[in-house]
C-alpha cells in the first residue's frame, strides 16, 4: 500500500515537473482553437512565433547560469542594447557580419564580466551590482548613440543582413547555443556546481567549491546569450535606438520563471526552463492580441495566467515556511 | 561606543554629503538652497524617497523583493485622485483614501503570496501587472489630471511634507520596535526557520508587513500625484523605476543604523539622497550624467560597505 | 494526482473561458460588394498611454468602426524597430489587409515588410523624410502619408513663440522633451520656437538663425542652452522624461523662476509645468484637446494650445480603405501622396472648448462618415485639397 503511494507521488512529482511544459501545450492549443475560430493564418503565426521568442530564448537560455546560482541580473536588457550599437557600429565601420557578431558577443562577455568581477572581488549582492550597471549601459547607450553622429539611432544597412535574417538561421543559432548550453548545464561539472553553490553555498563552500569562479563563470555565459541575442536583433530589425531591447530584461526574468525555473536557483534550476517560458510567454501575447483587449485587461489576464501557470509548476516544492 | 559619539557618528555622513554638495555647487557659482522652492524640492525628494526606501525595507530585510510597490503607488493614487476630484475632497481625505487603497493592495500582495507560496519576487511581478493594467483600465489610459485643482495642488508644502515624514518614521518605529509584531518581524528577520519552530506566526507577520508597504507606498503615490498634478499610465513593468531610487539610502541608512535606530538610519539615507537630488536639479544636470553619477556612487558606497574590514586594515598597514 | 486534476481543470476552465471569448467575432462575405467584407486593419502604436494616442484610438474604435465595415487590431506600446517587425508579422499573420503607422522607429523597414507581404501600408501623424519618399513612393502598396511635416512642427514652435513675443514678453523657459534623444519633431518644434525669439530680440543662438538653429541643436547633442538671444532672454530649460524627482525638481525651478515669464513646451507640457507653475505666468503646449487640457485653459493655467485633433487621422483611414477597395489615390505620376496636415490652434478656453467638443464627439466628429465617404475613391487633387482644409473653420464649412 505505501509503496503503491509513494509511486503514485512519484508520478505526480514528476508530472508536476512537466507542469511548465504541459502548460505550454494547453497554450498552444488555446492558441490553435482561436486561430481556427478567427481565421488566422497559422502557419505563418508559427513562424511568426518562432520568430519571437527564439531572442529571449537564447538570451533567458544564457541567464538560467545566473539564476541557477540564486543570483538575478536585470541589466541584461541594457546589455544587449549596448552590444548591439557596438556591434552595429563595428560593422559601419568594417562591412564585415563576422566581426559585428565577435563584437556584439564580445560586448556582452566584457559587460558580464564587469558585473560578475564587481560582485565577487568586491563581495557585492549581484541584484544591486546590475541594478548600478542597468543605469550605466542606458547612459552608455545614448553616449554612443550621441558619438555615432547618425541622429537618435544607428543603422546597420537592411541590405547587409536581410540574407541571415531567416528563422532558419536564427533556429540554427538557438539550437547551437541550446546544445552547448545543455552540455554545459547538464553533463559538465558546471552545471551540478552551480546548483550545489546555489541551493546551499555554505555547504558549497565547505566542500571546497569556489562561488566567485563560478559567479564569473555563469556571467560569461549569460553574456555569450546576451551578445548572440544583440547579433539576432540586429538581423532582425537592423535600427537600433537607446529602446533597443528595453524590454528584454524583465522578458528574461518573466520566462524563466514561466518555464519552471525556482529563482532561487538550486538543485531544480533546468536549462530547458528559459525555451519552455519563452514560448509560452510568446503564445500568451499572441492569445491576447487576437482577442483584442483593452491593453490595461489584456495585461491584467496576463498577470493571472502568469501566476496560474507558475503556481502549478511549483507545487510539489512547496514548503512549510514561506518562501524568500 | 557612547550615546554622543554613537549620534556623532550617524550625523557625520549626511554631514558629509551636505558639505560635499554644497562644495560642489559653490565651485560652480551656484546656492544649493537658494530659495523656498530650493528647500520644498529637497522635503519632497526626501519624504518621497523615505516613504519608498521603508517600503521597500520592510520586506527586503526578511527577503521578500518586491516589485509591486510602484504599482501600487500608482494604483491608489489613480483612486484616491478619481474620487477625491469626484466629490471635491480635500487633500486631506485624498490622503486618507489613498493610504487606505495603498494599505489594501499592499495587503491584497501578501493574501496573495501567503495563499500560493510563490517565492516573492514572482508574487510582485504579477502584481505589478495586474495593479499596472487595473490602473490603465480604470482611467481608460488618461491617467488623472488635477493641475487645476487649486485645493490639491496647494497640498504641497514643507510643514506637510514634514508632517507625513514624521508620522512614517514614528510609525516605523513604534511598529516595528515597540510591538510584539515588531519583535517576531525580527526574529524571522534573523531566522525564519528557528522562529517558525518557536511558535512565531509568520504568515500574519508577513500580511501586516505587506499592508504597512502598501499603506506607505498609498502616502508616496499622494505626494508624487499633488506635487505634479497628474498621475501618467506605465505598462509593461514601466512603475518599478521608483523602486531603484531607495536602494541607496537603504544602503546608507544601514550604515547609519549601527549607530543609531536603522528607521533614523533610512531618514538620514533618504535625506543624502535628496540633498544629490537637489544638486542634480541646481546644476540642471543630464538625465546621462545623473544615471552615471548616482550608479557610481551606489557601487562606491557597496564597495567600501563590503569591504569596509579589508580598507581599514589596509590603511593601517599604510 | 489531485493536484494534476486540478491543474488540468484550471487550464481547461481557462482554454474554454478564452476560446468562448473568441467565438464572438466574425464577419460576412460577398464576393461582389467590397464594403461588405469587414477590412481588418492593424494599427501600429508607439505609444499607449499619450493623450494623443488615446484620442486617435477613440476616433477609431466609437466612430470609424461604427460607421464602417472594418475592425481595428492594435499594436502593443511599440518602443523599437524590432517590436514594429514584430507587431507586423502579427497583423500579417491576423490576415490584416492593411496596417496604418503611429510608430517610427524604422519606417523604411516597415513599408519593406508591407511592400514583401503584399500589405497596405500608411503612415499616419507623421510624414516619411525627402530621401525616404523618393525611395518608396512607387511601392505599389505604400499608400501615403498625412501628418505635420518638420517644417510644420517647427512653425507650430515659432508661432507658439511669437503669439507670447508679439505681446511683450521677452523673457523664457522651454520644455524641450525628447529633443535630448533626438527626436526631430521635439527638434524642429524647440528651433522654432528659438527662431521666433531670434526675430522679435534681433539676435542669434549660438550664431544660428532661423532653420539653422536646428542643426545647432543637433551638433548640441539635443540639448537647448539658456542664454541671451538679443533682447529675448531663455532662462531656464529641461529635457527628457525622466520622471525622478530631480527631473521635477528641474520643472519646478524652471516654473517658479522669477526671470521666466512664459514657459512652452515642445509637448506634454500639462504634464511637465502645469503643476508648477504660480499663477500668472503664461503656458503654452503642442499636444491634443483632452478634457483636461480644456480644464486648465479654462483655470488659466495652460493660454496656448496647439493641438493635433484626433479626427485628423480620418483621412488617412479613407485612403487606406480606398486602395483595400481597390482604389489607390496616387498622385498624377501614379505614385503614393505626401501631404501635411497642421494643429488647430485655441488661445483662449472658449475656443479650446469648441474644439474638444467636435473633437470628443463619437456620432458628429469633425471628420464624419459623409466627409469621409466623398474621399474614397477620389482623386488625388480632390484628396489633397480636402486634406490641407484642416482648420476648425474650414472643417466646419
Amino acid at each position: 500500500m505505501e509503496k503503491k503511494e509513494n509511486k503514485r507521488k512519484f508520478t505526480s512529482g514528476k508530472l508536476l515537473n512537466l507542469a511548465p511544459v504541459i502548460g505550454m501545450i494547453l497554450m498552444a492549443a488555446v492558441f490553435l482553437a482561436i486561430a481556427y475560430m478567427k481565421d488566422v493564418n497559422i502557419p505563418y503565426s508559427f513562424k511568426n512565433i518562432l520568430n519571437q521568442s527564439i531572442i529571449t530564448m537564447v538570451v533567458a537560455t544564457g541567464a538560467v547560469f545566473i539564476y541557477t546560482l540564486g543570483a538575478f541580473d536585470i541589466s541584461l536588457g541594457a546589455s544587449m542594447c549596448v552590444s548591439a550599437l557596438v556591434g552595429a557600429m563595428a560593422y559601419n565601420r568594417t562591412g564585415s557580419l563576422l566581426i559585428m557578431l565577435g563584437v556584439c558577443v564580445g560586448c556582452a562577455v566584457l559587460v558580464s564580466l564587469i558585473s560578475s568581477v564587481l560582485a565577487s572581488v568586491f563581495n557585492l549582492p549581484v541584484f544591486v551590482t546590475t541594478i548600478a550597471m542597468l543605469s550605466l549601459l542606458n547612459a552608455f547607450a545614448l553616449v554612443l548613440i550621441k558619438a555615432n553622429g547618425t541622429g537618435d539611432v544607428v543603422q546597420v544597412p537592411a541590405n547587409a543582413v536581410r540574407g541571415i535574417n531567416t528563422v532558419w538561421f536564427k533556429l540554427i543559432v538557438l539550437i547551437l547555443f541550446l546544445a552547448f548550453c545543455i552540455f554545459a548545464f547538464s553533463f559538465m561539472k558546471l552545471g551540478r556546481q552551480e546548483k550545489f553553490v546555489g541551493g546551499n553555498p555554505i555547504c558549497a563552500a565547505l566542500s571546497g567549491l569556489n562561488a566567485s569562479k563560478l559567479s564569473i563563470i555563469g556571467f560569461m555565459m549569460a553574456g555569450l546569450g546576451v551578445g548572440l541575442g544583440a547579433f539576432l536583433t540586429i538581423t532582425y530589425a537592423p535600427t537600433l535606438s537607446r529602446n533597443t531591447a528595453g524590454s528584454v530584461g524583465m522578458d528574461v526574468i518573466i520566462s524563466i520563471v514561466f518555464g519552471g525555473m525556482p529563482v532561487s536557483g538550486g538543485a531544480r534550476s533546468r536549462i530547458y526552463s528559459a525555451a519552455v517560458g519563452s514560448l509560452s510567454m510568446t503564445l500568451l501575447s499572441q492569445i491576447m492580441l487576437m482577442l483584442n483587449f483593452d491593453s490595461g485587461i489584456s495585461q491584467m489576464v496576463k498577470a493571472v495566467i502568469f501566476l496560474l501557470v507558475v503556481y502549478v509548476s511549483m507545487l510539489n516544492s512547496r514548503k512549510t515556511i514561506l518562501p524568500r | 561606543m557612547e550615546k554622543g559619539k554613537k549620534i556623532l557618528s550617524a550625523a557625520a555622513l549626511p554631514v558629509i554629503v551636505l558639505a560635499v554638495c554644497l562644495l560642489i555647487t559653490s565651485v560652480n557659482g551656484i546656492t544649493l538652497f537658494d530659495s523656498q522652492l530650493s528647500w520644498i524640492t529637497f522635503t519632497r525628494a526626501a519624504v518621497n524617497v523615505l516613504l519608498v526606501t521603508y517600503a521597500l525595507s520592510i520586506n527586503l530585510n526578511s527577503g521578500r523583493f518586491d516589485f509591486s510597490i510602484g504599482s501600487t503607488a500608482l494604483l491608489s493614487s489613480v483612486i484616491s485622485a478619481m474620487i477625491a476630484t469626484k466629490y471635491n475632497l480635500s487633500p486631506v481625505l485624498m490622503l486618507m483614501i489613498s493610504v487606505v487603497t495603498g494599505g489594501l493592495l499592499g495587503l491584497l500582495s501578501g493574501f496573495v503570496y501567503v495563499t500560493v507560496k510563490l517565492p516573492p519576487i514572482i508574487v510582485s511581478l504579477a502584481m505589478a501587472l495586474f495593479y499596472e493594467g487595473m490602473a490603465f483600465t480604470l482611467t481608460g489610459g488618461h491617467g488623472v489630471s488635477f493641475a487645476s485643482n487649486a485645493a490639491l495642488m496647494e497640498f504641497g508644502t514643507i510643514p506637510n511634507f514634514l508632517i507625513i515624514a514624521a508620522i512614517a518614521a514614528v510609525m516605523m518605529i513604534a511598529v516595528f520596535d515597540h510591538t510584539k509584531f515588531g519583535y517576531e518581524y525580527k526574529a524571522l528577520v534573523s531566522g525564519q526557520k528557528v522562529a517558525v519552530n518557536t511558535g512565531i506566526r509568520e504568515v500574519p507577520n508577513a500580511l501586516i508587513c505587506y499592508l504597512i508597504a502598501g499603506l506607505l507606498m498609498g502616502a508616496q503615490g499622494f505626494i508624487s500625484a499633488t506635487s505634479n498634478g497628474s498621475i501618467t499610465m506605465s505598462l509593461n513593468f514601466g512603475s518599478i523605476s521608483p523602486m531603484f531610487m531607495a536602494f541607496l539610502p537603504m544602503f546608507v541608512g544601514g550604515f547609519i543604523g549601527r549607530f543609531i535606530n536603522d528607521k533614523f538610519g533610512y531618514l538620514l539615507g533618504a535625506v543624502c539622497s535628496a540633498l544629490i537630488s537637489l544638486v542634480y536639479v541646481r546644476m540642471n544636470a543630464a538625465s546621462s550624467t545623473q544615471q552615471i553619477v548616482s550608479a557610481l556612487l551606489m557601487v562606491s558606497f557597496l564597495i567600501y560597505l563590503n569591504n569596509e574590514g579589508k580598507l581599514k586594515h589596509l590603511l593601517k598597514r599604510s | 494526482m489531485k493536484l494534476i486534476k486540478k491543474f488540468l481543470v484550471m487550464q481547461l476552465s481557462l482554454l474554454m473561458a478564452i476560446c468562448l471569448s473568441a467565438c464572438s467575432s466574425g464577419g460576412g462575405s460577398s464576393a461582389e460588394d467590397p464594403t461588405a467584407k469587414t477590412v481588418k486593419i492593424g494599427v501600429l502604436v508607439s505609444d499607449t498611454t499619450s493623450a494623443e494616442a488615446l484620442s486617435f484610438r477613440s476616433y477609431y474604435e466609437n466612430y470609424i468602426k461604427s460607421v464602417y465595415n472594418v475592425d481595428f487590431m492594435y499594436s502593443d506600446e511599440l518602443k523599437d524597430a524590432a517590436a514594429e517587425q514584430s507587431a507586423i508579422d502579427n497583423f500579417i499573420a491576423n490576415n490584416c489587409q492593411a496596417i496604418i503607422s503611429f510608430a517610427s522607429a524604422d519606417r523604411p523597414a516597415q513599408i519593406e515588410k508591407c511592400e514583401t507581404e503584399g500589405i497596405y501600408y500608411a503612415v499616419a501623424t507623421g510624414t516619411l523624410t525627402d530621401e525616404q519618399y523618393e525611395q518608396f513612393k512607387s511601392y505599389k502598396y505604400y499608400v501615403g502619408a498625412i501628418g505635420p511635416d518638420l517644417a510644420i512642427e517647427y512653425q507650430a514652435g515659432y508661432d507658439m513663440a511669437k503669439f507670447y513675443l508679439d505681446q511683450g514678453y521677452t523673457k523664457f523657459g522651454m520644455f524641450t522633451g525628447a529633443s535630448v534623444y533626438f527626436t526631430e519633431m521635439h527638434i524642429y518644434r524647440a528651433a522654432g520656437m528659438i527662431a521666433a525669439m531670434c526675430e522679435a530680440g534681433n539676435g542669434d543662438y549660438e550664431g544660428a538663425k532661423g532653420m539653422d538653429i536646428v542643426g545647432k541643436i543637433m551638433s548640441e547633442g539635443g540639448n537647448v542652452n539658456t542664454g541671451k538671444i538679443g533682447s529675448v532672454e531663455l532662462n531656464g530649460v529641461v529635457a527628457g522624461y525622466d520622471f525622478d524627482d530631480a527631473w521635477f525638481g528641474k520643472l519646478a525651478a524652471v516654473a517658479n523662476d522669477p526671470n521666466v515669464e512664459v514657459l512652452l513646451a515642445v509637448g506634454s507640457g500639462q504634464t511637465a509645468f502645469a503643476g508648477f507653475k504660480p499663477e500668472g505666468k503664461m503656458l503654452g503646449d503642442i499636444d491634443c484637446y483632452t478634457a483636461d487640457s480644456v480644464g486648465l485653459m479654462k483655470a488659466g493655467t495652460l493660454n496656448y494650445l496647439a493641438g493635433k485633433f484626433s479626427a485628423s487621422i480620418g483621412p488617412i483611414f479613407a485612403a487606406t480603405l480606398s486602395a483595400v477597395y481597390g482604389k489607390p489615390i496616387r498622385t498624377a505620376d501614379g505614385n503614393a501622396f505626401a501631404l501635411s496636415q497642421g494643429y488647430w490652434i485655441a488661445t483662449d478656453a472658449e475656443t479650446a472648448e469648441k474644439y474638444f467638443e467636435v473633437d470628443s464627439s463619437t456620432t458628429a466628429p469633425a471628420y464624419t462618415k459623409e466627409k469621409l465617404d466623398t474621399l474614397i475613391g477620389a482623386s488625388y487633387d480632390d484628396f489633397a485639397k480636402f486634406v490641407s482644409a484642416y482648420s476648425f473653420e474650414d472643417i466646419q464649412k
